[in-house]
């Protein structure tokens, strides 16, 4: 038998194909996804070094670490960073606690649990097209409920409503996503809570143990990685998301709710200034990596711990 | 220690009807402003219960314009969506749950960072190769946009529920002689259909809500899809906010609808694939 003959023999006998098999399956998927998101943003960080029009994309000036030098020195950019810190912490407290909370409450027992649990996720399935449309309405300045329900309460929205107020704007823009994201963790969480024993948690009640200090003891140690987990995704989903801020306020009133992401997106699109708005995103992408790093390390550290 | 467990409950059940009305109450405002009179509207004062005898204005709001047309052209961009990727995503999840090679920690790596990339930050790019290759304003590119953004997720969740199934199932096969691809269609894929079930969903409606792409690719009217039609009702004057609150909940409910009915399996995909990915 030749040489050739005995290797397709061997081919034909081993468990999983040849070495190549694997390749086979997932090259289509990962060219596709270095085709749309690789090379994209590889001429992103390109665009981040020349200073380039949106106008005339194809010529561009090379200019170093001229953008990033010039973002960083300019008062309006760090204001973005402060308020992108501000909106994406109290994204990750607000959809975190309040779905660690729901998904306590949904692990309880009471009548009507299945549906209960089942119409929480109502938010998290709505677009987020929809739900910035119906946001804008409830808070229009004239007829919105909620500028009603707050003027009933005495609490000034001014002229322009809510979505006008540069005190309000951002606070409307939380809780609208704390809104959006809360039945997502909530659901996360409850099936993380499912997985705690009840024979340890029935244990803890002979003891005498109090509910907080089950929870602390007993539910919390099964539980934390998964609210680590989800802090971290909910904080790069939280650095990227554009739509909601856009379609609510573009950014405003006077830049108040200008994250990251927003102001690339008008450097490139308002301004035309390719290269600035690339640098943007660029930081945006540094901070994502360096708290999805540092997740790791914190869960591998309290691994190591426990 | 009865009455006390009995106020447990009724505590309970108050603080559940609480969640559920803020969470139902944006949807039931969108109905309620949809099916209200102009009088009642400008009246001044709040009404809370929906007028039924302004019912017609769902059929107004699709006879009215383009809106039919949008929902169309959602429907197609989100069928091409979820055929690519489910088309690339299943094999690249076998390939990944099933098989150890070089570049394997690589590629989950990859498609973990994927999830950080803003799509307003790609969508300068994209738009350039769009321009070069003469897929810009058309729904096939608007497609193959939307699917490299959602088949990182599919994968993953795929992934996951591919490693739920034992390696002895598949290796029966295998011993029967079955060959890989046999191995993957014939008999993972029935056994994970759920899974692909709650991927083709989520891949659906994300192309379904897709909007930074949409607004940015998409230069004809009669090519619009419903996102970009009804994101652009916000600011503008001459449509009546009772339309736009029709088009808005017709065009939410078919998503609200499908994640209910699949959630189930939604729920065990996200998870597994926020968990281990």
């Amino acid at each position: 038998m030749s040489h050739a003959g005995v290797r397709r023999a061997r081919f034909r006998r081993s468990p999983l194909g040849s070495k190549w098999t694997p390749y086979v399956f997932l090259v289509p998927a990962m060219a596709y996804v270095a085709i749309f998101q690789l090379v994209p943003l590889i001429q992103e960080v390109y665009l981040s070094f020349t200073r380039t029009n949106l106008l005339n994309p194809s010529h561009n000036v090379w200019v170093g670490f001229d953008n990033y030098a010039a973002v960083f020195a300019s008062e309006s950019f760090r204001q973005t960073l402060l308020i992108t810190l501000v909106y994406v912490v109290a994204c990750v407290v607000g959809s975190v606690g309040v779905g660690l909370l729901v998904a306590l409450l949904l692990n309880s027992r009471f009548p009507g649990r299945g549906i209960a649990r089942a119409l929480v996720t109502i938010p998290w399935a709505a677009p987020g097209i929809a739900v910035a449309v119906i946001a804008v309405w409830m808070l229009n300045a004239q007829y919105g409920v909620i500028t009603h329900l707050l003027t009933g309460l005495s609490i000034p929205v001014g002229q322009g409503g809510v979505l006008d107020n540069p005190d309000l704007a951002l606070p409307a823009i939380l809780i609208t996503t704390v809104w959006q994201l809360f039945p997502f963790t909530a659901v996360v969480l409850l099936s993380a809570l499912q997985s705690v024993p009840d024979e340890l948690i029935e244990a803890a009640n002979v003891d005498g143990a109090g509910k907080w200090w089950t929870f602390r003891v007993v539910t919390w140690p099964v539980i934390r990685p998964t609210v680590g987990l989800i802090a971290v995704l909910m904080s790069i989903w939280s650095i990227r998301r554009f739509e909601l801020i856009w379609l609510m306020t573009r950014g405003g009133p006077l830049g108040t709710t200008r994250t990251l992401v927003i102001d690339l997106y008008s450097q490139a699109f308002d301004s035309k200034q390719l290269g600035t708005a690339a640098a943007i995103g660029m930081v945006g992408i540094v901070i994502s990596l360096i708290i999805v790093v540092g997740g790791r390390l914190v869960a591998s550290a309290a691994e190591r711990n426990s | 220690m009865k009455t006390r467990a009995r106020f447990g409950v009724t505590f309970r059940v108050l603080a559940v009807l609480i969640v559920l009305g803020i969470v139902v109450f944006p949807l039931y405002w969108m109905f309620v402003t949809a099916l209200t009179s102009d009088e009642q509207l400008f009246s001044g004062s709040v009404q809370f219960l929906p007028d039924f005898s302004q019912m017609d204005v769902f059929a107004t709001a699709l006879a009215q314009g383009d809106v039919l047309r949008w929902l169309l052209n959602s429907f197609l961009v989100a069928v091409g969506t979820m055929v690519v990727a489910l088309v690339l995503g299943v094999p690249l999840a076998y390939a990944l749950s099933r098989f150890s090679f070089a570049g394997k920690a690589v590629i989950g790596l990859a498609l973990l960072f994927t999830q950080m990339l803003p799509e307003a930050l790609l969508v300068v790019p994209i738009f350039a190769i769009f321009r070069e290759t003469g897929l810009l304003n058309s729904i096939h590119g608007l497609i193959l946009a939307d699917a490299a953004f959602v088949l990182p997720v599919v994968s993953l969740i795929l992934k996951g529920a591919i490693d739920g199934i034992p390696r002895e199932v598949d290796e029966a096969a295998r011993v029967d002689g079955a060959r890989p691809p046999a191995v993957l269609l014939r008999i993972l894929v029935p056994l994970i259909a759920p899974s692909i079930a709650a991927a083709a969903v989520i891949a659906f409606f994300t192309a379904w809500n897709e909007y930074v792409f949409a607004v940015t690719f998409i230069y004809d009217k009669e090519l619009q899809p419903a996102s970009v039609g009804v994101a652009g009702y916000i600011g503008e004057q001459d449509t009546s906010i009772q339309t736009i609150m029709a088009v808005a909940l017709i065009f939410t409910l078919p998503a609200v609808a499908f994640y209910l009915f699949a959630q189930k399996y939604v729920i065990s995909g996200m998870t597994a694939g926020a968990v281990k990915g």
